[in-house]
């Protein structure tokens, strides 16, 4: 039977899923983005200061990764690099950033796929805001509208979470997630000036300044949400993952693993990085250096008018087609290969390219812990376990930065602009792999493209006919129950896709 | 684009739509609505879709600091569906959506985030019907539509030269479709979540808040930010900031505070502790009514720059 997953919710944008399930086992998977706005096109002829403005509207749930990546690829393009201090507070934007997205993937949009939200009705203790939800959730109940107490009701029929004390533990943790998210992005928004949509951020640094009464406040939120990290989300992954042990065998990806590198170590945005940059084929022990050159995109299954594999930099122009294909999202491959990118990509490949120990030692510690070898990663709960290890590592590493700021000094790069030149930009957003690239001509945008990490997980299939990887984690898939599917449901949340990125 | 001014018979229909959803059967004027306190019962449904959006709006309506983000969903409002947080999903979604839409008259508001790809329907489509359908059928039975941020409010950079798709603003979209219904516009790029929250709890509390002509509500949207502006001194002054970077006031560098009509240098954002100008950095103007749209009208001006227009 043919089942369409769309309107899929809780993650960020448009996407529909079309199954195939014969006997329970989904046997088709078909990824559809089902927006498109045309960046790519709206930036050409434009001021390239706008670019990092204009792209980090891309995408409101990740706009710092596309506002670095545009900065980098700026910086670039102009042949200058940021001060110190100015490198240091786009990482701490950054790094705040990816952290409440993190929170947000595991609390808001995934774990309503294993708690039993309906337990809150038995909860006996003296809570407040569990009193409150609990008050609420039966008197919307009552009404006996069967909608009445959304967003949390109604949901998918599935296997639940049993044990009422654990699902009600973890609504209190949904709730204190809510909390602790905005102290994160209040942390990045001191120095980016807000969130969602920094404005400080340019090629260069940061127009904010380094100074002492600032950065401790940073440090104090970000202190304060690392025992968060620390207390409360491993373990909560730990404990679903410990009720949910095939989850660690469900969802993998058939392709490799691509990281652009995040958190430049140093002034230079193209040296050392906090994690790696590189490309691990599946079941490989290696990883290769980044090569932007290796990355082509297809639209043998896209709505654009079709165009045999290009390469980024020398891209044709983009040509909507709603005719064709089946997706508004590309089919990036590298080296003409399939692969998944976002936390667990990050991962495996900083632990087989590893520049800095720290991201290999952390990992070591929990698959030790675990149990598991380092593709198992490549599952539902491997990504999440990804983002909470990755979680940590950038707390850790953000309070570290925070030490390493010199207050007074410099922390945007003084340019002028030149009229011709190009540069690619490469960072991670939360959730994978982030390329742009811009050619300027006559001081204005003449080419940008953008690689999102969505485009590669929620790739169409290529003009070989292979799937992209969410794709392929769905196709075997066991289902409960064909109609409703919530475990493709755990699977795609794990991606954290982001519908707006990839198709932008 | 053809303006629809909110006039005194529109605000009547919101003070009918509000006995309606209240199962109050008369509800004399607006103003009257005012006392109702905000109840399970009176807190407004809201259905709340996305067209060609980033999400930044729905994202900044969870940093949430006046309100609690639980309290904005269970108090404030009861948040009948959202894409981000519903546990409901496919086409279970889609028939709440429906049931709504297709429901009693005046039941909900429709909130909408995003502009409305109206020369390509394709580019928006959700379960398989373009965006833009929900958008004129939610109209006719919602008790008024609530555009969230500036993509919905002006068009934004979806809308923006040489967009491919022909989007444009809900206002834009309602008047080609000769849908007369209240309406307020809440822009912002993302929106302010007070600017959202506090607007909603006014509808029930007090009624309709007073309107700017771009049908947006004054007490947010009613000053001009330079003149409101803490560094407004340094403008008299002239100590003007010369490069990204510098303190000062930011004219030079090109901020758009002076079109722009927002309350941010006094509210500020992320639960108050900053602001785009308190990080030196320019306004560009994101709740304006022109974000974004011109090509020749960067945000910035760099040293060998002017720009041509302001």
């Amino acid at each position: 039977m043919k089942v369409e997953l769309g309107p899929v919710t809780r993650l960020e944008g448009h996407l529909n899923v079309k199954t195939t399930v014969e006997n329970k086992i989904i046997v088709d998977a078909k990824c559809e983005g089902e927006m498109f706005r045309g960046f790519e096109r709206i930036l050409q002829g434009r001021h390239p200061l706008d670019a990092q403005q204009i792209t980090q509207r891309i995408c409101g749930i990740c706009p710092y990764a596309h506002a670095l990546a545009s900065s980098y690829a700026q910086e670039a393009a102009y042949k200058i690099t940021a001060p110190a201090n100015g490198r240091i507070l786009q990482n701490l934007i950054q790094g705040a950033n990816h952290i409440y997205d993190h929170l947000l993937n595991f609390y808001q949009l995934s774990a309503i796929d294993f708690i039993d939200v309906t337990a809150i009705l038995k909860y006996t203790g003296k809570d407040r805001d569990l009193m409150h939800l609990r008050d609420w959730v039966k008197a919307r109940l009552a009404t006996g509208k069967a909608h009445a107490a959304a967003p949390f009701l109604p949901r998918l029929s599935g296997d639940y979470v049993e044990n009422a004390d654990i699902s009600i533990g973890a609504l209190k943790n949904y709730l204190i997630a809510l909390e602790i998210q905005k102290k994160s992005n209040q942390a990045s928004a001191i120095f980016g000036g807000k969130f969602p949509h920094a404005t400080s951020v340019f090629p260069g640094g940061c127009t904010q300044e380094a100074r002492i009464d600032l950065l401790l406040a940073y440090k104090t939120i970000i202190e304060e949400v690392r025992g968060f990290i620390h207390d409360t989300y491993l373990p909560d992954i730990i404990a679903i993952a410990s009720l949910y042990p095939a989850y660690w065998n469900i969802g993998a990806s058939k392709g490799g693993f691509l990281s652009a590198g995040l958190f430049p170590l140093g002034p230079q945005q193209d040296g050392t990085r906090l994690f790696s940059s590189g490309y691990v084929a599946n079941q490989k022990a290696t990883a290769a250096p980044f090569d932007c050159n290796a990355i082509t995109e297809e639209t043998a299954y896209s709505r654009y008018v079709s165009q045999g594999p290009e390469r980024v930099a020398i891209a044709g122009a983009l040509v909507p087609d709603p005719s064709r294909g089946y997706s508004w999202i590309k089919a990036p491959r590298y080296e003409g290969q399939v692969a998944e990118v976002g936390p667990a990509a990050r991962l495996i490949v900083s632990y087989h390219h590893s520049e800095d120990q720290r991201v290999r030692e952390a990992v070591d510690r929990y698959l030790k812990k675990l149990n598991l070898s380092i593709f198992q990663l490549n599952s539902v709960l491997g990504r999440h376990l990804s983002r909470g290890i990755s979680a940590a590592i950038i707390a850790d590493y953000l309070l570290e930065a925070c030490e390493q700021l010199t207050p007074g000094q410099p922390t945007m790069a003084a340019y002028k602009i030149p009229a011709t030149g190009e540069g690619f930009g490469l960072t991670e957003a939360s959730r994978g792999a982030l390329l742009h690239y811009l050619r300027l001509r006559n001081g204005v945008i003449e080419k940008y493209e953008c690689v999102v990490p969505t485009t590669w997980n929620c790739s169409p299939r290529d003009g070989q006919e292979v799937p992209g990887p969410l794709e392929s984690a769905l196709i075997g898939l066991h289902v409960a129950s064909p109609e409703e599917q919530l475990e493709s449901l755990r699977v795609i949340h794990s991606f954290d896709p982001c519908l707006a990125c990839a198709v932008h | 684009m053809n303006e629809i001014k909110i006039n005194r018979r529109q605000a009547l229909q919101l003070a009918a739509a509000l006995g309606t959803t209240f199962g109050l059967s008369t509800l004399p004027e607006p103003i009257r609505a005012a006392l109702l306190p905000i109840t399970a019962d009176t807190a407004p449904k809201i259905i709340y879709l996305q067209g060609l959006s980033c999400t930044g709006c729905s994202i900044s309506l969870l940093q949430t600091a006046t309100i609690s983000p639980l309290s904005s969903i269970t108090t404030y409002s009861n948040l009948s569906f959202h894409s981000d947080l519903s546990a409901i999903s496919g086409q279970q979604a889609l028939a709440l959506i429906d049931s709504f839409i297709s429901g009693k008259d005046g039941e909900y508001y429709l909130a909408i985030e995003g502009a409305i790809p109206a020369g390509m329907p394709e580019a928006c489509m959700i379960g398989s019907k373009p965006f833009g359908e929900y958008v004129a059928a939610g109209a006719k039975t919602a008790a008024g539509i609530i555009a969230i941020g500036t993509c919905a409010s002006f068009g934004g950079i979806p809308s923006a030269e040489g967009n491919p798709t022909g989007s444009m603003s809900v206002p834009a979209f309602l008047a080609q479709r000769h849908i007369d219904k209240l309406l307020i516009t809440i822009p912002g790029c993302p929106t302010h979540p007070d600017w959202v929250w506090h607007t909603i709890t006014h509808l029930v509390k007090v009624g309709l808040p007073e309107l700017t002509e771009s049908r947006s509500p004054k007490i947010f949207f009613g000053k001009n930010l330079h003149n409101s502006c803490p560094r407004y001194h340094y403008f008299q002054e002239e100590m003007f900031a010369k490069k990204l970077g510098d303190f000062g006031c930011l004219f030079k560098l090109g901020c758009l505070g002076p079109i722009t009509f927002a309350d941010c240098p006094t509210r500020w954002w992320n639960g108050g502790s900053t602001w785009c100008i308190d990080a030196n950095a320019p306004c560009i103007g994101c709740a304006a009514p022109t974000f974004a749209l011109h090509k020749d009208f960067p945000f910035y001006r760099t040293e060998s720059e002017s720009r041509t227009k302001l």
